[in-house]
């Protein structure tokens, strides 16, 4: 089944919108939802032309077509455990929090918090991501435990902040702290990082680009070729300002 | 004239002797009197539970520490959200929650009066901005003296009357209540980079020891003659093996006043560890609770934890430090000048660990082996050992044998071999509880003459209803039903206004704030001490005539003037 929401046009479009009703099972039983504009409930047909194709017995097999201005709608995939849900604009901030199966894909910008805390499943951005791409919440000790994310364009500030689990890949580069106070997981960037992986206690990450200002309480172990990737990288060791064992690989400039 | 009459209620009044009457309340203008006119509005008790208004001696709901504790965890920010609703603000937070949290569930409790556990002195406007913010429960502020350089100087001169005399300025300069000394030299040695182990050690560049400023403090709270004693946090908190400072702790306390303790010893749990590591920590509450019982001049809280994630906050700068570097998790240290410091981390108690399960059996075994339910009271610390949401289950598990056997089976392993919990029998009665939870505290804050903890005519109209029969409930067997009936009252009245009923607050708050006025002599006053002057001109950071705090800050102050060195 396809569930096609083709926002409709706003008198004021700068309203965000609270959808995290916006998940493929909750369309199981219909598409009498619930959503907020700025502080009124509305019903989601106040704000969407809405489409249905087909029929679905199992949510699985739902995907979820947002059209047209999405770029202020807020939790779109809150809580989703699976079936699909597709974005062919823009997506506004905490997109995929929580989540815990299916796949969301962004065919373009994702704003910040993009799979906030996420659990499983995967997520797909093809344009850039803001802000704390696949972190965790202010304060909370974990953030992102398990899944995959992937961001074709580029990341902002904070990507990966105390990532615990999964695997987050940018394509692009990232802004300011990616990775800091990783916990677990793996962190792959192809572009540019500035003062990767401050206060890391585990996990992995691997910067193929350059990197601005390295953090100096990382040690490093040694030069080697990494088979996967292709690379002669600098493997260092840290953060061991608090004791951390996590692994930073950076490529070695000049190597293929 | 506003009159109630509160009909066919169950009343427990342990300080009047009344245990389990069903009997009429009436209230007129917020104070309890012998009979009002038939105009009066009704409320029908239906033969339930009545106790007077609880009485918390010892939380941290107010002031700094606790405001840092809230902007260190914005994760808890996500807990126990409640919208705006009727004459309730929004609330959230479920360890360190915002102040109206905290004052609304306190009286959906049943709660109308605490005590801020520790407010340093420095800092005390903020704390009284945010006890006006607490609406529903009347306020008063222990007040921090544990690392006061000018408190020890005078008790290095062994001057007990200056002693007295520092202590009565400040309480009336901040608005202080009692006396709070919190791991007493401990904190300040550790401004200079060192750390006290026992209670005769000297703290550096002061030359005093914990047990002489104990020691001299007791004497100049009995020269003031202040309502409550000195209110103690011992030293070696936390640490394996402190139950034998406790002990020399009390063995320093003489029995100076007949008509409460001269000690309150707070939270006694976290000092009554044997072992020398975590490995082999065991529990020592026979020792203490044997010291406990032979020493009327003593009273003590339980300082219970319970198994949840929450926070821990103290005056105790190097206890925190140490907990820090045990959890790796983010912490928070802080110097307040010439006073006292802090520190706050948040931990998880958890039935996995050994000592954890050991801590929650000790406070069940302090309780339960203290013989004078007056002298051990109901407290997790709040929210130190548990938010103090989790009394009722503290109640339960005090009341029933049962409860505690289906708990002890959950628990870690070792915690039958190294406690003596499993053992005990003993099962708390209604009475006991009303002991320990308002009447006890109201006569160690030495309150009731300001009209708390007791229901006799003239006393203010505090009073809890809760929906607890208690001629058909069996707490022994029927133990969710009683931790459920003190979770939410029927009604709470505060001050002969119903505030809270069924856990909804119906009203605006106007609580009030206590403080203690000591009446010094003119010739030992310290503000006429030009050395006295001096040195706090030369030290503080602010002045001394900027130091003490408007009575814009207090605007229901309620002032309890003492006859001092009389």
């Amino acid at each position: 089944m396809r569930v096609i929401l083709e926002s409709k046009v706003r008198k004021k479009p700068n309203i965000p919108i609270e959808a995290e009703a916006i998940i493929p099972r909750n369309f199981l039983k219909g598409t009498d939802l619930l959503v907020y504009e700025g502080n009124k409930e509305r019903t989601l047909s106040e704000l969407f032309w809405i489409f249905v194709e087909g029929t679905a017995v199992s949510p699985e097999n739902i995907e979820v077509v947002l059209k047209g201005d999405t770029s202020r709608i807020k939790r779109v995939g809150e809580y989703m455990d699976t079936g699909s849900i597709l974005i062919s604009g823009d997506i506004g901030m905490h997109c995929g929090n929580f989540m815990s199966g299916g796949t969301i894909e962004i065919l373009g910008n994702a704003d910040a918090w993009l799979g906030r805390e996420m659990r499983g499943g995967t997520i797909l951005c093809r344009g850039n991501a803001g802000h704390y791409c696949a972190t965790g919440y202010r304060g909370e000790k974990k953030g992102m435990q398990g899944g995959r994310v992937e961001v074709f364009g580029s990341a902002g500030d904070f990507c990966a902040e105390y990532l615990a689990g999964g695997e987050v890949h940018v394509h692009g580069s990232v802004g300011d702290f990616p990775g800091v106070e990783m916990r677990g997981g793996q962190l792959i960037i192809d572009g540019d990082a500035t003062r990767p992986c401050a206060n890391m206690k585990d996990g992995t990450c691997v910067i193929l680009g350059r990197v601005h200002e390295m953090i100096p309480t990382f040690e490093k172990v040694e030069r080697r070729v990494i088979p996967e990737w292709n690379i002669t990288a600098d493997v260092y060791r840290g953060d061991i300002a608090n004791r951390g064992k996590g692994t930073l690989m950076v490529k070695t400039a000049g190597s293929e | 004239m506003n009159e109630i009459l509160v009909k066919n209620a169950c009343v427990i009044d342990p300080i009047r002797g009344i245990n389990g009457d069903i009997m009429d309340i009436a209230i007129r203008d917020g104070r309890i009197v012998e009979s009002v006119s038939d105009r009066a509005e009704i409320i029908d008790a239906h033969r339930c539970l009545t106790l007077p208004g609880g009485i918390d001696s010892h939380t941290h709901v107010c002031g700094t520490k606790v405001n840092f504790g809230r902007y260190m965890s914005p994760e808890d920010m996500r807990a126990g959200r409640t919208r705006r609703h009727g004459r309730m603000h929004v609330t959230s937070g479920y360890y360190v929650p915002t102040t109206f949290g905290n004052s609304y569930r306190y009286s959906a409790m049943g709660y109308t009066t605490l005590l801020e556990g520790a407010m340093a002195p420095l800092e005390a406007r903020h704390t009284h901005e945010e006890f006006t913010a607490t609406p529903h429960q009347d306020m008063l502020a222990n007040t921090l003296f544990d690392g006061n350089w000018a408190v020890m100087d005078a008790v290095r001169e062994k001057n007990i009357p200056k002693t007295a005399a520092i202590v009565g300025w400040t309480l009336n300069a901040v608005k202080g209540y009692a006396i709070k000394l919190t791991n007493p030299g401990g904190t300040e040695a550790w401004g200079w980079g060192e750390d006290l182990t026992s209670i005769h050690e000297k703290v550096p560049h002061f030359e005093v020891t914990p047990s002489e400023i104990i020691t001299t403090m007791i004497r100049a709270n009995e020269l003031l003659r202040l309502p409550h004693s000195v209110h103690l946090h011992c030293n070696n908190l936390g640490k394996p093996g402190n139950y034998q400072t406790t002990l020399d702790t009390f063995d320093l306390v003489p029995d100076l006043n007949p008509d409460r303790q001269t000690l309150y010893a707070t939270h006694v749990q976290f000092h009554a560890y044997g072992g020398g590591t975590w490995r082999n920590i065991c529990s020592k509450a026979e020792d203490i609770t044997r010291s406990i019982n032979s020493k009327p001049q003593i009273v003590m809280d339980m300082g219970q934890i319970m198994f949840c994630r929450t926070m821990t906050m103290t005056a105790d700068g190097p206890m925190e430090f140490n907990l820090h570097c045990l959890h790796h998790n983010k912490w928070s240290n802080h110097d307040v000048e010439l006073e006292t410091g802090s520190g706050i981390i948040p931990v998880t108690y958890s039935k996995k660990s050994a000592v954890n399960c050991i801590m929650w059996a000790i406070g069940l075994e302090l309780a339960l082996l203290t013989k004078n339910p007056w002298q051990c009271l109901l407290e997790t610390d709040n929210p130190n050992g548990a938010p103090f949401v989790k009394y009722p289950e503290v109640i339960g598990l005090l009341m029933s044998k049962r409860y505690r056997d289906e708990e002890c089976a959950t628990l870690h392993a070792d915690t039958e071999r190294r406690t003596s919990l499993f053992a005990l029998e003993r099962e708390m009665d209604w009475h006991d509880i009303a002991v320990m939870t308002r009447a006890g505290q109201a006569k160690a804050l030495g309150i009731v003459n300001q009209g708390k903890g007791h229901l006799g005519a003239g006393a203010e109209a505090d009073i809890a209803i809760y929906p607890i029969r208690t001629d058909s409930v069996d707490p022994a067997r029927e133990y969710r039903k009683v931790v459920e009936g003190f979770q939410k009252t029927r009604f709470t009245i505060k001050r002969g206004r119903v505030v809270s009923r069924d856990g909804e607050i119906i009203v605006d708050g106007a609580n009030a704030t206590f403080w203690t006025n000591a009446l010094i002599p003119e010739d030992i006053r310290v503000d006429n001490d030009p050395e006295f002057i001096r040195r706090f001109q030369e030290f503080y950071t602010v002045r001394m005539s900027n130091y003490p705090v408007q009575d814009l800050y207090l605007p229901r102050g309620r002032r309890v003037d003492t006859e001092a060195f009389s």
